[in-house]
């Protein structure tokens, strides 16, 4: 069992359901929109600053770092997937046909022997 | 008749003679087992097998007794249906399946009637303790499936459209307005505020999420500091929850229309950038800090649910990755779905509060949606020309995966033929996963 202090009263609109719903909406509110700053901006200038400073070192135009970067859209990258999706799903279709039988020499073994099956015992 | 007597006879020999016998010699030793339980029968058999040949019609009787035939009520037929029609709309329409057939199934299996008088255990129900179900049914009640499930999720979910274009996180907060909405209208109907805030995480439209704060608020075992003990009340929510979740593609579509201008519904959106693998390790490494260190309470949810993006996205746990999310999400919601459904018996389900729950809970829907697309085109306001949102990918802030995406897909596809929407959607789906539990925690620490 566990018990809840409320201070205020437990049922109907009061003040601590007000101040609930306001801190509420904008807890949810603020979380997402740290996120969204923080993947906005922050990611984003950290990626471009690594980028930046690889171009330096490789001795390439920064600019042209960035632009190389970004031309690459999703779709891009979603028929270049579906493409080797396909392929390699398909690969099966490409058999020989050709069935051939193949003798398998058996090596001795006792776990298979029919001198030591439990009838022999 | 002939073979029913029969079969009656033998099984009253079967089951209930030996059980009688190991009673009495027990009684004749003076052992008492640890494990007995209190014995109860009506007067009217004890009468019947006082008599000097009474003993075998007074078996027969107490076996009668102990059928469910015997202990059907009303309600517990009217559930029935209800856990028949789960099922039926899970196989002939394939609403939400994986969630339906368990529940409907567990509806079944809750709602046997079996005999109970004078309080006595059985050990069978799910509320009986010592019962199978009743271990079962201790994840919901302390909380411990949901976590689970969250990670099953998390190891699930690919980020990158809310990555690629982060602004849409904004739509997944938008549509939480639907739970404290709902918070509201709860207490306008007479609930205490705990069980209110229960019944408003409805509003995110996250069946784990809807329990794991039920099972800490409305689980019939807190007590107010007033001495009023709360409902328990995680039967009805869970069901709501997952009812309105598969009805999310009648509720919302026309919601959406209302609101939308045709103009609106044409929008094309920019496709979504290119993600780097990096971005996608940072994101529920930093995800996790910056929301959690807000809302601690929502910890055991959204800890889960980015420790499970972590393990899909580091790409060197594969084997955990692939485990949490197949083989340990599919137990849980095996387990999550049965003893939800089997928790809703008749005596306790069937009541007003459940009634209002479900009322509550569509308006929930129908204001989570609401309040998702009307931010989508409060947003469009600020936006340049040449990168709007499509309004109707608000609805998706509500965190039904995928369907409330789906049903952004669908009625994008109806305006325009070429115009897919999935992919933007399901930035704010997954954003109101995130929303929901922040709400969820947020409620906690409040009431809990």
């Amino acid at each position: 069992m566990h018990t809840l202090y409320l201070t205020e009263a437990a049922t109907g609109l009061d003040s601590l359901t007000w101040t609930i719903v306001a801190v509420g909406i904008g807890i949810v509110f603020l979380s997402l929109l740290i996120v969204y700053w923080f993947f906005r901006y922050v990611l984003t200038f950290i990626l471009n600053f690594r980028l930046k400073s690889f171009a330096r070192k490789k001795g390439i135009d920064p600019a042209e770092v960035l632009t190389v970067k970004t031309i690459q859209s999703g779709e891009v990258n979603a028929a270049i997937a579906m493409a080797l999706y396909q392929y390699f799903n398909e690969l099966h279709d490409v058999e020989s046909g050709v069935v051939t039988i193949k003798r398998v020499s058996r090596h001795y073994s006792p776990w298979s022997s029919k001198l030591y099956n439990m009838k022999n015992l | 008749m002939l073979a029913l007597l029969v079969i009656t006879s033998l099984a009253w020999m079967a089951f209930v003679k030996p059980e009688q016998d190991r009673q009495q010699a027990l009684a004749d030793t003076g052992v008492v087992s640890s494990t007995a339980v209190t014995q109860y029968q009506p007067q009217d058999i004890q009468d019947i097998r006082n008599t000097q040949d009474g003993q075998f019609v007074g078996g027969l009787k107490q076996f009668w007794d102990y059928t469910g035939f015997r202990n059907a009520t009303t309600g517990h037929l009217i559930m029935m249906l209800v856990g028949l029609f789960f099922i039926f709309l899970a196989i002939r329409y394939e609403y939400e399946p994986l969630l339906l057939v368990p529940i409907g199934t567990g509806i079944l299996i809750g709602n046997i009637p079996f005999f109970a008088d004078g309080g006595m255990n059985l050990q069978v129900g799910i509320y009986q303790q010592g019962s199978v179900l009743n271990y079962l049914y201790f994840g919901v009640m302390k909380g411990v499936y949901p976590p689970l499930i969250f990670l099953g999720i998390g190891a699930m979910t690919d980020f990158s459209s809310l990555i690629s274009n982060p602004r849409l996180l904004l739509l997944g907060a938008a549509a939480q307005v639907g739970i404290f909405a709902t918070f509201i209208g709860a207490l306008l109907l007479g609930f205490n505020k705990p069980e209110a805030g229960a019944i408003g995480i409805i509003g995110g439209a996250d069946g784990p999420t809807a329990i794991f704060l039920s099972s800490r608020l409305a689980n019939g075992i807190n007590v107010l500091s007033d001495g009023t003990t709360v409902k328990n009340l995680i039967g009805p929510i869970a069901i709501a929850a997952y009812s309105y979740m598969a009805l999310v593609p009648v509720i919302q579509p026309p919601i959406m229309r209302l609101l939308t201008s045709r103009k609106e519904r044409l929008i094309r959106m920019k496709p979504p950038r290119a993600v780097t693998k990096t971005e996608k390790i940072l994101f529920p490494i930093f995800g996790l800090l910056l929301t959690c260190f807000i809302s601690p309470s929502a910890l055991p949810l959204l800890g889960m649910l980015f420790f499970g993006n972590i393990l899909k996205e580091s790409g060197v746990t594969k084997r955990l990755a692939e485990t949490a999310r197949t083989s340990l999400i599919d137990i849980v919601t095996i387990l999550i779905g049965l003893t939800v459904g089997a928790s809703t018996q008749a005596d306790v389900f069937l009541t007003k509060e459940s009634v209002m729950i479900f009322g509550l809970g569509a308006a929930a829907f129908a204001v989570a949606t609401f309040s998702g697309v009307l931010f989508a085109k409060l947003m469009n306001l600020f936006l340049p020309d040449d990168n709007k949102i499509n309004p109707l990918i608000g609805n998706s802030g509500v965190s039904a995966v995928p369907d409330s995406a789906r049903v952004s897909e669908m009625e994008g596809l109806k305006a325009d033929k070429t115009n897919h929407l999935l992919m933007h959607a399901m930035g704010p789906n997954v954003a109101g996963v995130i929303g929901s539990a922040i709400a969820a925690g947020i409620l906690l620490s409040y009431l809990g």
